[in-house]
């Protein structure tokens, strides 16, 4: 008895120390893996800290029907992108990444992913996966990575101070003039009450929540390819103008013009603020926090809506081990039964043809964030980290001035020169 | 080797007789064993410090020259890495960003070593004597050392926050603050409320190592003072202080070093802002190596850095022990 545990012991960590042996055996020309049955051995998988709880649920249901067995790592977000790339530079990639579709566009320009074209092509719901995902995993024609999960960025407001303030909590604003008379209502109500909240300092969440107000206007803030940024036009002088508008009108808290990203989800938690946009993450901690709130989609200067497409794709690392377990894991990721436990879990699905049937009808708000998911958009540009993610990129630094100090033609000259820059860097 | 050392022996017999050859030949085997002796002491020592060395070389030296060599190249964060040469340190000079860091770097350390310093002797000298009391206010001065340095950060942005944090809303209450104004959103005053906060994080740790330089000095030396009439003052100023001299080496290079490395407290409290006027050295070489992905062109601005530093903490080293021999 005692042997045979040994026994088993020895040939765990034989499997173990040899993972390429037991993974790869199946593997010989990842094409074919399809046609040599189910995958075996272990997958590695990297995923970040706040995709902790459903990345557990979704490893522990692929490992109860497959016989290849996933393993997580998290990694905390902050350092995913240099903890990725220092391992995929030293070849001890993980089989399988969850990345933020943002990077896509440079992890796959430097080689540091597998070209996945020919399975994503087979994949019979290829034309329902979200459009904005498949345009960040197509560098030069050919795919990178599929679809994992999905956040859409919508207008949060507070229905109780909505009523409180006179106005009709099912009738949110659809313009600029409309958000900023309804904040103008909303800060009457008192010295500590406010209309409307941003992350002032923030370039990850302005991307996030303040591009859409220009794309529903029918402006960019970069061109298709992504080799010129447009920070200078028009439709984007408008949105700074109607932030600005806002700010002067004094509807703004003060902790705005600093926030660096963590006081909005908190400031509006606290029931002291009208209006904010913020993405489907936030509803589980308002609801937590029994806030009564609506969401309604971003708008324009005169109507129509858009949002950031954001989210994460799964993806395999070129130094992958197991080829043939990452192909059955990221397949069966886009799959309906792993889309709807993230959905279970609030997640969007990446899925549009799944989103009236796994998600919506869980609550009503989530179809406005399904729907907004599927008609948004996302920035594509080797260098958006540096343009728009960086609290002291160009991006931030254009709002921050504009919004702040007023002087929004210089702001936006400024802007558009450094981004600008930035991209012929990278070029 | 054998063959010799009974030959010595013998000479040793015939000293008396012999003048000029026995000199040369008895001096050898002593210097023999005497060698033996130094070269295992030299083994032994060796021995136990290889560990050490072996831990320099992997954890200090080897990164050191890994980094050098990555500063000569054009080195992406992932993908093929380029030999340039000294490119990375010509674009250093010429960089704006970098030198408006490096000037601010230096600002922020102008300012916040001497309230460091003095803060931290005006404790020592309080808890010096063991008066009722002294051990718990030392104790209590020292707590904030041991939080973690993010930890406080991020306890002091949340307390200076405008509208919810405690201390903002004491100041207001007090009528010492606007209730609109951002203390985060002018240079002035973030600059002041981050050295504020480290202030309170690192001023017991200075307060220990001066009380340890304060009680290492002899009673009898500062009586003697008294009774030839030297009155406070004066006896602080040419008994205490020179006597403190090596502690105060300490404490200043450390202190020095540690603000010219500032990173955690602006990047968690002030994000570099507002418009980018607290970002650090350090912080833009975060942001150049791990936000723009140019790992060559941040080793080569680590490098720089680093020479600074050696260069500010050997002055401070050179100046404290020169003026020892006065």
């Amino acid at each position: 008895m005692r042997s045979k545990t040994i026994g088993a012991l020895v040939a765990l960590v034989a499997c173990a120390l040899a993972i390429g042996a037991c993974g790869g055996g199946s593997d010989s020309g990842s094409s074919s893996a399809e046609s040599s049955g189910p995958a075996t051995g272990t997958i590695t998988i990297w995923a970040r800290d706040a995709q902790k709880v459903f990345m557990g649920k979704l490893v522990d249901a692929y490992n109860k029907s497959h016989k290849a067995q996933a393993k997580l790592s998290i990694i905390p977000s902050a350092q995913f992108v240099q903890k990725f790339g220092t391992a995929a530079a030293s070849g001890t990639a993980p089989d399988v990444a969850s990345i933020d579709l943002v990077f896509l566009p440079y992890f796959a320009s430097q080689g540091a992913l597998d070209d996945i074209t020919d399975l994503a092509n087979g994949l019979p719901y290829n034309d329902s996966l979200s459009p904005a995902h498949k345009k960040l995993a197509t560098y030069q024609g050919k795919t990178y990575a599929l679809p994992f999960t999905a956040e859409a960025s919508v207008l949060y407001y507070n229905k109780g101070l909505f009523k409180k303030a006179g106005l009709n909590p099912n009738k949110p604003p659809t313009t600029y003039a409309e958000i900023l008379a309804d904040a103008k209502k909303l800060r009457a109500l008192g010295k500590d009450t406010y209309g409307f909240a941003f992350a002032g300092a923030c370039g990850g969440c302005n991307v996030f929540e303040f591009t859409p107000h220009v794309w529903a206007s029918g402006g960019d803030v970069l061109s298709a390819d992504g080799s010129k940024a447009t920070l200078d036009t028009p439709e984007v002088t408008d949105a700074l103008q109607f932030y600005r508008d806002m700010y002067t009108a004094g509807v703004m808290p003060p902790g705005v013009k600093t926030d660096g990203g963590s006081l909005q989800v908190p400031t509006f938690s606290s029931g002291k603020v009208g209006m904010t946009p913020l993405g489907a993450f936030a509803v589980s901690t308002f609801k937590d926090a029994k806030i009564d709130f609506g969401v309604t989609p971003l708008p324009g200067k005169d109507g129509s809506s858009s949002s950031f497409a954001g989210g994460d794709e799964i993806a395999i690392p070129t130094g992958s081990k197991n080829k043939a377990g990452a192909q059955e894991f990221i397949k069966w990721a886009t799959d309906e039964a792993a889309q709807t436990v993230l959905a279970k879990e609030g997640i969007v699905p990446v899925r549009t043809d799944l989103i009236d049937k796994v998600y919506a009808p869980q609550d009503p708000r989530y179809k406005i964030l399904g729907d907004m998911m599927a008609k948004g958009k996302t920035p594509y540009s080797v260098v958006e980290n540096a343009i728009f993610n960086d609290n002291n990129g160009p991006w931030i630094k254009m709002i921050n001035q504009a919004v702040f100090t007023g002087n929004i033609k210089d702001a936006q000259s400024s802007g558009q020169q450094a981004a600008q820059s930035l991209i012929d860097q990278a070029q | 080797m054998t063959s010799q050392l009974p030959a010595g022996g013998a000479t040793q017999g015939a000293t008396g007789a012999t003048v000029t050859p026995p000199v040369a030949r008895r001096a050898r085997p002593p210097q023999r064993r005497r060698l033996t002796l130094r070269g295992r002491r030299q083994a032994i020592g060796a021995l136990m410090a290889a560990p050490a060395v072996a831990m320099i070389t992997v954890f200090f030296l080897v990164p050191l020259g890994l980094t050098f060599y990555m500063s000569l190249n054009q080195w992406s964060l992932l993908g093929a890495h380029t030999w340039i040469g000294f490119d990375n340190y010509t674009r250093a000079f010429s960089d704006a960003n970098f030198r408006d860091a490096f000037v601010f770097t230096l600002e922020y350390t102008a300012v916040v070593t001497p309230v460091l310093f003095l803060i931290g002797l005006g404790l020592a000298l309080l808890v010096r004597r063991p008066r009722r009391g002294a051990r718990v206010f030392q104790s209590v001065y020292f707590m904030p050392v041991v939080i973690g340095f993010a930890a406080s950060s991020f306890l002091w942005l949340y307390m200076g926050q405008p509208g919810l944090g405690p201390l903002f809303d004491v100041f207001r209450r007090l009528g010492l603050t606007n209730p609109d104004t951002n203390w985060f959103a002018d240079r002035q005053s973030a600059l002041f409320y981050v050295v504020l906060s480290v202030a309170w994080k690192f001023v017991g740790m200075q307060m220990l190592l001066l009380l340890a330089g304060l009680q290492s000095i002899p009673v009898e030396v500062e009586e003697a003072a008294r009774i030839d009439g030297a009155g406070r003052w004066q006896s602080f100023r040419y008994i205490t202080l020179p006597l403190l001299r090596p502690t105060l080496a300490l404490v200043l290079v450390f202190s020095v070093a540690g603000s010219l490395l500032a990173f955690d407290q602006f990047f968690i409290m002030t994000n570099g802002g507002p418009n980018n006027s607290t970002i650090t050295a350090v912080y833009q070489i975060y942001r150049v190596s791990f936000v723009q992905f140019q790992l060559g062109y941040g080793a080569a601005l680590s490098v720089l850095l680093m020479i600074v530093l050696a260069a500010v903490s050997a002055l401070q080293l050179l100046l404290l022990r020169n003026s020892d021999h006065d």
